[in-house]
């Protein structure tokens, strides 16, 4: 049975790829009479060829062999007819809808891992001097907790995206099926080479991998520059197809200013996945040949230079935060007009924020360096550019607010998250200019305070409007409702406990204490220090708590749960004028767009699916 | 419309003067800096900080004023369950408001802080070069102007602007004083300056602020700040 799920197989070819590729190295290097081991270039090219060999024992590569060798491959659509319907999740399917719940699970499965990293060293950070935990461990799992959750982030978004967007479009797939499972796919090579980054001496320069502490250290770094090379490939194929799909795919009507917004905020990402994520892959791809070929990028005894890494890892590294929030801000957007039985205020001026936050996110990398010793006067203008971040930012919020005003609000679950997400993503916009002005940042960088500010920013803008969207449509998932109780225990826990968590980190932060650091002065803040990182600790375990109530209710109402009508919200968006669960085949008639997404209020419906249309859709 | 009642509007605005009190007593307490401003660059920074308090809980009061009324305002009520909201899609004159003026107050703040920047980063006559050198875990000091010899203890006088002239031996480092405020990083194979000048004389403490690996938690350093007579007494002990 296991070996007839492509997962057991990838991994199985994964580990086999891995050390066939570690012998060819070795006998290569000895045909050459060279050193029969060298670590760097030994793991470099058994990890890779690892990598491929999973995505062909996972069979995301079958078709694609099939045309070389000339044969055709209709596209399967529906559960495998050899064996139960719920391995498809765990090998390569072609239906978007299997493809976006691989990607959220994984993506809850990571953010498990990450998270739990976090709580080992918050433990640690518990009390001031070394308890547990070493200080080589801690230095690892900084970085590791980082990649960790931000791999989890990426599949999140991918999850969402690829979910949702053909739904609310009424497309039957993506624009690209088979690119569409190979993207998701690639992704789980690179995250077992991240995790076992740690059995071969992990990465201990933090998640930003900054040489030459990361040219320097243990091979564990290699692993992180390919593992990231994978991943960052799944993002630049998955916006591709997002992209097509949203562009090419819509329904009759259905113009751009039509859309569903979050297809807005999706365009944006990937518009950025798309173009910026070559950044990093090369940021790494020059670490990587500079430790495996000598060559002298960073290293100035090669010529090199240190800081230029930091340029190219920071114009990915920040749009990429974009990535990370303009998809929850989408899901912001689309629920709030539902709860509040309302026009979603300024809708294109929601829209056009998205793209304009794109735009100028790739402007504003620079903020990270001001104090790298970078030319002086280029700190102006980018403390500029990145101010002005604030105003589309800014639109957003008072549109959301301008949605609830005179609607009439009600308050499940889903609502819940996205209330705490707006109040969740302010403190950690509002936490951006102070950073964003050059003499404040010379204090405040490389502390506390930005360890807050950048978690009440995920947090806000993926966290909680994940957990939003996951509540929201589980319904038309499973077919089932979530238990409400549950679902309310969870955000009662999490946000009290998140504002605690980061402000104690700001709080901290102001008070002098230095990022990634394993011990702190206990005399910081007049002796206060301390106490506010217990607090801090306490605050980050409710929130491992709380999620796991989450985990608990989506397991369990999955099963018992009770059945779900086909449109429990009362939403106008097209997915929700079909059967809960969604059919195999999502739309039974195309769909025409007849009025506005959300026109609460109207007695007009948004799309029409006319049966007489039928015959003719199927042809 | 029930959304247009002036009683609303009047009632919104007070509470955000309110709340934008509440919020900087708040964050005040909340996010205290150390007390001691040690350097003639900590009262900008920290006032600069001050300034930034207020912009955030001004932004932040009026976000969370609307959003929270909304929230009981406008909340369903028993018996409206199959009502819907008042029904308008937008409004330009508002959304040009809160694109014009957020940008505004930017700009600004962009002014503030490259006048702030300008201040605290000019060159000053009569300056001191302490040239400072970063390796793994552990800081070196000198003063080519005063003499050939290193230290691994920095001490300045009082009152004497520094230009410190800095580089890493291995890997990145960063200065920083706490009490100080400014921090600069070290880096191998460039050199990287900052200007600082200290104002209360005492004992502080050094700690890099850029991850350096295994021990980069503990690569600290004493610094000195003393009078002008007692620094010169210390130089000449130095060049004995």
């Amino acid at each position: 049975m296991l070996m007839q799920l492509g997962l057991t197989r990838g991994l199985i070819y994964q580990a086999a790829g891995t050390l066939l590729g570690m012998a060819l190295t070795m006998l290569w290097r000895l045909l050459a009479g060279m050193d029969l081991w060298d670590r760097e270039t030994v793991f470099v090219v058994g990890f890779l060829v690892g990598g491929f060999a999973f995505m062909w024992g996972v069979g995301a590569i079958d078709d694609w062999i099939d045309w070389c060798r000339g044969k055709a491959t209709p596209l399967h659509h529906g559960p495998p007819k050899d064996k139960p319907a719920w391995t498809r999740y765990f090998s390569t399917d072609y239906n978007h809808k299997v493809i976006g719940i691989q990607y959220s699970i994984t993506s809850l499965l990571m953010l498990l891992i990450g998270g739990s990293f976090a709580l080992i060293f918050r433990a640690e950070l518990a009390q001031a001097d070394l308890q547990f935990l070493g200080m080589g461990m801690y230095n690892k799992l900084i970085g590791l907790h980082g990649w960790a959750v931000i791999a989890a982030i990426l599949l999140g978004v991918g999850g969402m995206g690829n979910y949702l967007v053909p739904l609310m479009i009424g497309a039957e797939d993506m624009a690209f099926p088979r690119l569409n499972a190979f993207a998701f796919w690639i992704n789980v090579p690179g995250a077992v080479m991240l995790l076992a980054s740690v059995f071969l001496g992990g990465f201990d320069a933090g998640w930003t991998a900054y040489p030459p502490l990361s040219t320097s250290g243990a091979v564990g770094f290699q692993l992180l520059f390919l593992a990231i090379y994978f991943i960052g490939l799944s993002s630049i194929l998955g916006s591709i197809n997002i992209l097509v799909t949203v562009f090419t795919m819509r329904p009759p009507g259905m113009d751009l200013f039509r859309i569903p917004i979050f297809c807005w905020a999706m365009i944006a990402t990937s518009l950025i996945q798309l173009t910026a994520t070559q950044a990093i892959g090369t940021a790494f791809l020059m670490g990587l040949s500079e430790r495996m070929l000598g060559m002298g990028f960073f290293d100035p005894e090669g010529g090199g230079n240190p800081i230029l890494f930091q340029h190219i890892f920071w114009f990915y590294s920040h749009p990429a935060v974009y990535v990370f929030v303009l998809p929850g801000l989408g899901i912001i957007s689309e629920l709030l007009p539902v709860f509040s039985r309302k026009p979603l205020f300024g809708y294109k001026w929601i829209a056009l924020s998205s793209l304009a936050i794109a735009l100028v996110g790739f402007l504003v990398w620079g903020h990270h360096m001001f104090t790298s010793g970078y030319s002086s006067y280029l700190r102006i203008p980018f403390m500029i550019s990145t101010l002005l971040v604030a105003v589309p930012t800014g639109v957003k919020f008072f549109s959301w607010v301008a949605t609830m005003w005179g609607g009439r609000l009600r308050f499940p679950t889903p609502m819940l998250f996205t209330l705490g997400a707006i109040s969740v993503f302010l403190l950690g916009g509002l936490t951006g200019p102070i950073l964003a002005t050059v003499a404040s940042d010379l204090y405040l960088h490389d502390t506390y305070f930005v360890v807050g500010h950048f978690h009440a920013t995920l947090f806000g803008g993926f966290v909680f409007p994940f957990f939003a969207a996951i509540y929201f449509w589980f319904p038309k998932i499973t077919g089932r409702m979530y238990n409400e109780a549950l679902g309310k225990l969870h955000f009662y826990i999490m946000t009290p406990a998140f504002w605690l968590m980061s402000i104690g980190q700001m709080t901290v932060g102001t008070m002098g204490m230095r990022r990634r650091i394993v011990d702190y002065d206990p005399l910081l803040g007049g002796g206060l220090v301390e106490a506010r990182h217990l607090e801090t600790t306490i605050a980050a375990f409710l929130i491992g708590i709380s999620i796991l109530i989450m985990i608990y209710n989506l397991v369990v109402s999955a099963e018992i749960g009770v059945r779900a009508p086909s449109n429990p919200w009362r939403s106008r968006s097209p997915e929700f004028q079909i059967p809960s669960p969604i059919p195999e085949h999502s739309y039974a008639a195309p769909l025409r767009v007849v009025g506005e997404p959300y026109d609460y209020g109207l007695e007009e419906s948004y799309v029409t699916m006319d049966e007489s249309d039928a015959a003719e859709h199927h042809t | 419309m029930r959304s247009a009642n002036p009683r609303h509007f009047l009632l919104v605005g007070l509470l955000v003067v309110v709340f934008t009190l509440v919020i900087q007593w708040i964050l005040d307490k909340s996010l205290p800096l150390p007390a001691l401003q040690a350097s003639a660059q900590a009262g900008a920074i920290d006032n600069l900080i001050g300034q930034h308090i207020w912009l955030i809980a001004a932004a932040g009061a009026l976000v969370l004023v609307v959003m929270v009324y909304a929230m009981i305002a406008f909340r369903v009520r028993k018996g409206e369950e199959d009502l819907e909201g008042d029904y308008f899609h937008g409004h330009a004159g508002l959304e040009i408001t809160w694109t014009v003026i957020p940008l505004i107050v930017v700009t600004v703040f962009g002014v503030i802080g490259t006048q702030v920047l300008t201040d605290i980063t000019a060159e000053q006559p009569d300056e001191l070069t302490v040239e400072v050198v970063g390796l793994q875990w552990s800081w070196r000091f000198a003063y080519p102007e005063l003499g050939d010899f290193q230290t691994t203890q920095m001490v300045v006088p009082v009152n004497r602007p520094l230009r410190l002239s800095m580089y890493a031996e291995d890997v990145l480092h960063s200065f920083w004083v706490v009490e100080w405020r400014v921090k600069q990083d070290l880096v191998p194979g460039i050199e990287t300056e900052m200007r600082v000048t200290p104002t209360q004389t005492g004992e502080f403490q050094l700690r890099c602020a850029e991850l350096c690996g295994l021990r980069h938690a503990y690569m600290l350093a004493d610094v000195l700040v003393v009078e002008q007579a007692e620094f010169d007494a210390w130089i000449a002990e130095q060049l004995e």
